[in-house]
């Protein structure tokens, strides 16, 4: 295999602006990543950084207006989940539809037969911790249970690529970080591409194999960081520490910066 | 641009098609908008109606004293539900359901009791404006976060200034908008009432060009109610928008 | 005693309360009978409207009936695609709020000039009347569909027809449904206005009668009949919404 094989997603000189009521905002400047196949990428970067148009372009919901986007060495035009599924902040639920229903979506666009559907779903709920949940409606369940579902839905669709908007940001603390074990018990067994994008220097440091960490709008790479070691993860060992430290020191301007602009 | 284009072309398009249309039908019942303006004309001049200004001041007169009484009313008795939780429970329900009542089955009782005069108009706006107030300040007091009465009261605030420092500011924005729909509900009450029976005011001339098919007279009374109507509108409309700023 | 309990018994107690006051100002003279019949002389009155009262109130009903089949099939359908298609509602909304905001009293001597007196200017009249309501609800409910509900649906490859019949149209069922509920009581509005403006038949034209013949008991109790029919109307829908809506907190 070659190295370029191995390339599931190539990101190549994006850049993006957006026309606002208050004038033109350059959201993404000159953007360039690659990542490989089972990675844990985590996006990492001050309010505004553009981080979310990023994930949006990966998922086919942004065009950029320059450079270009590729998955399995394809441009990507639009939507395509066959290949990419997507987990929003806000979950997203339909509250029409019950927690199965939610979970069983994306498969029901695909055109799966309605058995195919319930079987994928429901042994979904299982490992996301909502046995007994199936036929409760998104305003029954909590904000964790929510997300879960929404996870879920993602999942059902069994697509290499997972990318994830912040999707603890709205969790208490303590739900967020069982959750990101949670998370981590799921790629790992399912060895997908999950591409993660956080505020939070804790998920990023317990979770990701690779971070990457971007500027104050327009957003760049400002630097990568790999973290080769193994889960879990001891928060307080020297090494993460010191990893901590330093990621802290890189974000740290730039959040100075977001916060004196905006 | 284009939006307000094709606007300007449908109005532009159903009044040419009006006019076509008019002219080619029985002029009793159709009039041509350029038949309209020669009678809106003689109507402002006071020549086809000498009278026009004491009816149009007459509707006015109902409308205000309707829609005073209902605002009292409906402040008063939504405040006093929604103050109190026991009786809000009790009362707001049979309310609700009266409301779900086409109001105009009302206006022969009211009609029967108060005679054909002003008083059974204003009975009517009152009684359709009445309604909207009250349910506004109903769901005000219950949309006034609880929370900040309680900050209120530990900063040793009194019922009143409780009312007129929390309540008040926290539901101006739905009390406002309720005031607007109860003056556009006293309005239609006032001159429904009018048609339906009376012996002045402007839809008793309404009421009256119809039955002599004067119809193009009877499109400019229209003409001039809708603008005594719309005035009142956007007199509510402007109070509005200042409690909106006040809020936000 | 549970508050439920104290509550209900409020209000069954209020409406006795109102009963007999109003039963003893009328035996002891405080207010003419001739304009108000005091309930117990309104019950009787319930025998002797009976019959004719229930035909014109059929009759009411089936003009209702009519009208109101013609607003929601209007109004509805035109409203969710106003309310979906950017360009068309752009265009057409002010239009839908200035006619939704002019009194409809105003065009109904000229319904009336030129459908005549009858059945056909109740059904155009109250069919006028609910389809407004409807229309601007419905608008709005379309309009107001949360948008995260769309991108994600994008997001898991949906097409526009997806969009619509997966998002919008389930997203949309609350305020159809509070459309349909507003709607009748609309068109029974309107159809009750033009029988007392110029109606040979119908409950409106039966309470008009009833009041310029000084027959306060009998319009008292035919006041009551309209009433619980439209109430009726109202709760039936509400168990409806209530049904379907079941998702929502």
């Amino acid at each position: 295999m070659t190295v370029a094989d191995a390339e599931l997603i190539r990101i190549d000189g994006v850049a993006k602006r957006y026309r606002t009521a208050s004038g033109v905002v350059d959201a993404l400047g000159d953007v360039s990543l690659a990542v490989p196949e089972g990675q844990f990428c985590t996006i990492i970067g001050p309010s505004g950084c553009g981080k979310s148009t990023l994930l949006g372009m990966l998922a086919g919901l942004v065009g950029p207006d320059g450079g270009r986007v590729l998955i399995e060495g394809q441009p990507v035009t639009g939507p395509d989940p066959r290949r990419v599924a997507t987990v929003f902040q806000d979950p997203g639920l339909f509250p029409w539809r019950t927690a199965l229903e939610n979970v069983e979506f994306g498969l029901e666009l695909q055109g799966a037969d309605r058995g195919r559907r319930r079987a994928v779903a429901t042994e979904l709920l299982g490992p996301l911790g909502l046995r007994g949940f199936a036929e409760k409606y998104p305003r029954e369940l909590s904000g964790g249970m929510k997300q879960r579902v929404a996870i879920g839905r993602a999942l059902a669709i069994d697509t290499k690529i997972l990318l994830m908007d912040e999707p603890f940001g709205a969790l208490d603390e303590q739900t967020r970080m069982l959750m990101g074990e949670w998370l981590l018990d799921i790629w790992r067994r399912t060895n997908k591409t999950v591409i993660f994008v956080t505020h939070s220097l804790h998920e990023a440091l317990a979770l990701s194999t690779r971070v990457v960490v971007m500027t104050a709008r327009p957003g760049r790479i400002k630097s990568v960081l790999e973290l080769p070691l193994g889960y879990p993860r001891a928060m307080e060992s020297p090494e993460l520490v010191t990893l901590r430290a330093k990621l802290w020191s890189e974000i740290r301007d730039e959040s100075l910066r977001a916060m004196s602009e905006s | 641009m284009t939006t307000s284009a094709f606007r300007l072309a449908i109005l532009s398009g159903v009044l040419a098609l009006w006019e076509i249309a008019a002219r080619a039908g029985n002029p009793l019942l159709y009039v041509p908008p350029s038949a309209v303006l020669p009678s809106l004309v003689n109507l402002v001049a006071l020549r086809s109606y000498p009278d026009l200004l004491e009816h149009v001041l007459l509707t006015a007169r109902e409308i205000a004293v309707a829609y005073a009484l209902a605002v009292a009313g409906g402040v008063g008795v939504g405040c006093a539900l929604g103050g109190h939780r026991v009786l809000g429970r009790a009362y707001a329900p049979m309310l609700a359901a009266l409301y779900a009542v086409p109001a105009v089955v009302w206006y022969p009782s009211l009609m029967l009791f108060f005679g054909l005069d002003a008083a059974s108009k204003i009975a009517f706006g009152f009684l359709l404006g009445f309604f909207p107030i009250t349910l506004a300040v109903l769901a005000g007091t219950r949309q006034v976060n609880p929370h900040l009465v309680t900050v209120a009261r530990s900063f040793g605030a009194s019922p009143l200034a409780v009312f007129a420092k929390v309540l008040l500011p926290g539901m101006l924005f739905t009390l406002v908008g309720g005031l607007r729909t109860g003056l556009a509900l006293a309005v239609i009450g006032v001159i429904v009432g009018e048609v339906l029976g009376a012996k002045a005011g402007m839809g008793t001339l309404i009421n009256h060009a119809y039955g002599l098919f004067r119809t193009a007279d009877y499109v400019a009374l229209v003409l001039v109610t809708l603008v005594l109507i719309v005035t009142s509108d956007v007199l509510a409309s402007l109070v509005e928008r200042r409690a909106r700023r006040w809020t936000t | 005693m549970s508050e439920a309990r104290r509550i209900r018994l409020l209000q069954v107690a209020s409406v006795l309360a109102v009963l007999a006051v109003w039963e003893a100002s009328a035996r002891a003279g405080w207010v003419d009978p001739l304009f108000v019949a005091p309930p117990s002389v309104v019950a009787r009155a319930f025998g002797a409207i009976g019959g004719a009262a229930l035909i014109a109130l059929g009759d009411t009903l089936a003009k209702t009936a009519v009208a109101y089949t013609l607003a929601v099939g209007l109004g509805v359908p035109a409203g969710l695609m106003i309310g979906s298609v950017r360009a068309v509602h752009d265009v057409v909304h002010p239009f839908v709020v200035a006619l939704y905001g002019i009194p409809k009293i105003l065009v109904l001597p000229w319904i009336v000039l030129l459908l005549g007196f009858g059945t056909a200017p109740a059904v155009a009249y109250g069919a006028i009347h609910g389809l407004f309501p409807i229309l601007v609800l419905v608008i709005g409910g379309v309009r107001d569909v949360d948008p995260a509900l769309i991108t994600v649906a994008r997001s898991y490859g949906a097409r526009p027809w997806q969009i619509y019949w997966k998002v919008i149209l389930p997203a949309s069922v609350p305020s159809v449904l509070a459309s349909l509920r507003l709607g009748i009581v609309f068109c029974l509005l309107g159809v009750l206005i033009v029988e007392m403006f110029a109606g040979v038949r119908g409950m409106g034209h039966v309470l008009n009668a009833l009041a310029n013949g000084f027959q306060a008991a009998q319009l008292f109790a035919a006041t009551a009949l309209v009433s619980a029919a439209s109430i009726g109307f109202v709760l039936a829908l509400d168990a409806l919404n209530e049904k379907l809506s079941h998702w929502r907190g």
